[in-house]
């Protein structure tokens, strides 16, 4: 697929038409100093105004005067940034789901330990970040601006929900193996409590029975106690695949459906001309909507207060 | 494929190397031919956060110096005054302007002139100057399109100007392909000439350096043609997918309007059919009505299954199993919704306007023989009430075209039926169009009763019977396909420009119809290019036409011709 650069062209042409523009202005200045808002200070992404005396000066609106983009694209930085550290999370995540599922003689609490606090970790920055995303959201009319912040917060929107999504995914594997972890261990408790009670019966009519009844019973109450902790994780983990599901339906309102009309570029530049008048129209609306709604309250006070009265002059009749 | 990964291609090049947050500044015509290819949610991925017309871009005071600006226009002399106004106000940090064509040295002068914040980063020529709509169908989407069907002293500098945008589109297309063809035209027509001889020139002689490819064996043919030399596909009403909702409701950049039909819910109101994005059209385009009913009956169904088993939700893990599939599902549920509205809105204008009967007198008037039947049969039609004007004019227009010789008494009477039914039919438009487009004035064999050969094959045609009465029709380009798969085209129909020659045959044909195409020929080209001939066909027009557009392209021709002569 064939290009041409005029980039060189363009350029010669342009110095070459600023070097006819200098000789000019220099015949007025005189002792005036000029500082050029030239190529150095483009590379510098600032600039210094011209003081000469032929300039109209610069007025403060002047794109170039201030080079700080507004505070909102801070938010995007940083839910950016975020999102980059989810993606690191994810990854050390699965690496302790793997390892806290590998069947071990001891207790593998700490992995699950591990496992937990990255969970907890990632849903955190995901909520923060969704948190985060809301304060792109727009007040006021429809503007440039705002069809811009519009645009980032979906795109992170899309990219927030993937992450979550992934990681629903990842949690619900993971309680799956668990929960077959679970029922192999209780199947194992559960032989061991019918071994238990059979041994029991068949020991009654010894005398030994004591003994061995207690070392069942230490057994049993392990048993117990390590699927009742199993329980808990996963009751943990189900709190938290609610958190994200949570998340995933606020997100969904913000994500484009492909392939559809809304995903066309046209489509979405005709709208931005109509949806000015369409929000101006609402907030008339609005506002009149507003000012009845104002008015009704009034209206209802006065009334409660009335009959507040009226029921006291009752009163005072009825008693004196 | 060619045609879209091309626009593709230079899109994402365009916007591959400059990071950091964008907007993406276009103007009315690039708008189309990037919203064809490009979605909104591939831009917002590509960091493309803002998309803006050039025209409107408002002049307040918001500064974005935070945004770098990535402008995609046409190299026309309204855009250089606008860049030049924007330039003199910088509102954004960098600008990259790429421009869809060639841009002449007094335009980059203009515009280095009035640079004088030096916020200009790069200036390149990207050419993606068509609409790419399907793989091997483009289109430059040209507002005044009638004007190829008038002689050139009528207005010259229309013409002229006409002439260049081909011209342009054209040089636009086999840069993009890395090509230099060698070039034939329609000897008949004065405009397809005009435009072979300066597509000629500018290839070959202006901008000789940079269409200096690598030779190939056999360089790629493009044959520019005229719509007038067969004016009766526009005419027929169509009944495969893509061609009929064209025709019946109107397909502008593979996008539907269906805010004029009914009450539909929002999000109908207006949907995309791209062969790209959704795979049930893709299979489906080219078929016809029929089939396409039952395919969709099976896609309901389907999408039934699916929403049944999603109701059964009994454990947790349905349910999670749900939320997972639900994108998937909801993309389902509204591509469902999206072509069983448009198979119910067509099926209720067949129905309303009685389109099954005209249609089988159109196709009978287009490719069987017999006068007098004809003649009964649309007298018949014109006496039906419940028959449309504009199907009233089309079937004076059909007969007119093919019996134009035959019996005038009969045909001069089908005027005045026409004319004392229709009360908002142009005198004399019937007329016009035999005077552009009759008999004389065409190369190719339309009817099939020229050639020998030809006519032995319609006979055999009629008495083996046809599959499906409603498409029997071919346009007249499949047989110029045919032609030039054999290497038999002929020189004196279609003459090579200067002295270009041709070796064997070409590989690459690019088929260029002034006037436009329609959507029923791209779908000839689509099925010749899946046979594998080893020659691969690209067609493009001026415009996509529907018998509504080339009615309307005729009427204006003829009210400029009109007042040309009263003035002469």
């Amino acid at each position: 697929m064939a290009t041409r650069n005029r980039t060189t062209v363009y350029r010669k042409h342009r110095d070459a038409c600023k070097s006819a523009r200098a000789p000019l202005s220099d015949s007025f200045g005189g002792p005036v100093i000029e500082m050029v808002s030239g190529s150095f200070a483009r590379s510098n992404h600032s600039s210094y105004a011209p003081l000469s005396t032929n300039d109209p000066g610069p007025s403060s609106d002047d794109a170039f005067t201030i080079g700080l983009p507004p505070a909102w694209v801070d938010d995007s930085e940083e839910i950016t940034f975020n999102i980059q550290k989810v993606r690191d999370k994810m990854g050390e995540l699965a690496k302790a789901h793997s390892k806290a599922l590998m069947p071990t003689f001891g207790d593998n609490r700490g992995d699950q330990r591990v496992v937990e606090m990255l969970t907890h970790e990632i849903t955190d920055l995901l909520r923060k970040s969704e948190k985060r995303l809301h304060n792109l959201s727009t007040r006021g009319g429809p503007s440039q601006e705002s069809n811009l912040r519009k645009n980032v917060q979906r795109s992170l929107a899309t990219d927030l929900q993937s992450l979550s999504m992934e990681l629903r995914r990842k949690q619900s594997t993971y309680l799956k193996r668990l929960q077959q972890q679970k029922e192999g261990q209780d199947g194992v408790d559960l032989e061991f409590n019918m071994n238990g009670k059979m041994s029991r019966l068949d020991e009654d009519e010894e005398l030994g029975g004591m003994g061995f009844d207690e070392h069942q019973t230490v057994k049993l109450k392990e048993g117990q106690h390590v699927s009742a902790e199993r329980e808990r994780e996963i009751q943990q983990v189900l709190g938290s695949v609610n958190d994200l599901a949570q998340i995933m339906k606020d997100l969904s309102a913000l994500v484009i459906d492909q392939g559809t009309i809304v995903d066309r570029i046209d489509y979405n530049i005709q709208n931005v001309s109509s949806s000015v008048e369409e929000g101006y129209k609402q907030l008339q609306k609005a506002e009149r909507t507003q000012r009845e709604g104002a008015m009704v309250k009034c209206a209802t006070i006065l009334l409660i207060l009335c009959l507040i009265m009226i029921v006291l002059l009752i009163l005072k009749n009825v008693l004196f | 494929m060619v045609l879209v990964t091309s626009v593709r291609d230079y899109i994402n090049r365009m916007l591959h190397d400059i990071s950091g947050m964008k907007v993406l500044i276009l103007d009315s015509e690039t708008v189309s031919n990037v919203s064809i290819v490009y979605s909104q949610s591939e831009l917002l991925q590509k960091e493309v956060f803002l998309v803006e017309m050039i025209d409107s871009i408002p002049v307040s005071k918001e500064s974005m110096s935070h945004l770098k600006a990535v402008y995609f226009v046409r190299p026309t002399s309204e855009n250089i005054q606008k860049l030049r106004y924007q330039l003199a106000n910088p509102r954004f940090g960098e600008h990259h302007l790429f421009f869809s064509n060639l841009l002449k040295d007094t335009q980059i002068h203009i515009l280095a002139d009035s640079d004088e914040h030096e916020a200009v980063q790069q200036v390149q020529e990207f050419y993606a100057d068509f609409v790419a709509g399907d793989p091997y169908h483009f289109t430059l989407n040209m507002p005044s399109n009638h004007l190829y069907m008038l002689p050139a002293v009528v207005d010259p500098s229309g013409l002229q100007r006409y002439s260049d945008r081909v011209v342009d589109g054209i040089a636009a297309l086999f840069l993009a392909l890395k090509r230099r063809p060698v070039i034939r035209y329609q000897r008949t027509s004065d405009t397809a000439k005009r435009i072979a001889q300066e597509t000629a020139k500018l290839m070959y002689q202006h901008e000789s350096g940079l269409f200096d490819f690598r030779r190939t064996e056999s360089s790629p043919l493009l044959l520019v043609i005229d719509r007038r030399d067969d004016p009766v596909t526009p005419l027929l009403n169509q009944w495969t997918y893509q061609a009929m909702v064209h025709e019946l409701i109107g397909l502008q950049d593979n996008k539907v309007d269906l805010r004029a039909i009914g009450s539909l819910p929002k999000d109908q109101q207006e949907v995309v059919l791209s062969s790209e994005q959704d795979a049930f059209f893709k299979s489906n385009m080219y078929e016809n009505f029929g089939d396409i009913g039952m395919n969709i009956k099976r896609m309901v169904d389907d999408f039934q299954q699916v929403a049944k088993s999603n109701q059964n939700i009994q454990t947790v893990e349905d349910m999670a199993r749900f939320v997972d599939n639900y994108p998937e599902y909801k993309k389902m549920q509204g591509n469902v919704s999206k072509h069983v509205t448009l198979v119910t809105e067509m099926s209720k204008l067949v129905e309303a306007r009685k389109l099954m009967l005209v249609s089988q007198t159109e196709q009978d008037l287009a490719c069987n023989g017999g006068q007098g039947a004809a003649y009964e049969a649309v007298t018949d039609l014109l006496n039906n009430e419940s028959v449309s004007d504009i199907d009233r004019l089309r079937l004076v227009m059909l007969y007119a075209l093919r019996y134009e010789k035959e019996n005038p008494v009969q045909l001069m009477q089908l005027f005045n039926k026409l004319a004392s039914r229709s009360p908002k039919y142009k005198p004399g438009l019937v007329q016009f169009l035999l005077k552009q487009a009759g008999v004389e004035k065409r190369t190719g064999d339309l009817f099939g009763n020229r050639d020998l050969m030809n006519i032995a094959r319609n006979m055999a045609r009629g008495l083996k019977g046809v599959e499906n009465v409603y498409t029997q029709h071919q346009p007249l380009l499949f047989q110029t396909m045919e032609s030039i798969t054999r290497g038999r085209l002929r020189d004196v129909d279609y003459p090579f420009v200067g002295d270009h020659f041709q070796q064997g045959r070409p590989q690459e044909v690019v088929i260029f119809m002034v006037g436009g195409t329609t959507y029923e020929e791209s779908r000839s080209v689509a099925l010749q290019n899946a046979t594998n001939s080893g020659i691969r066909f690209i067609l493009g027009g001026t415009a996509v036409l529907n018998s509504k557009r080339f009615l309307l392209d005729l009427e204006e021709a003829q009210r400029i011709a009109r007042s040309g002569s009263h003035m002469v």
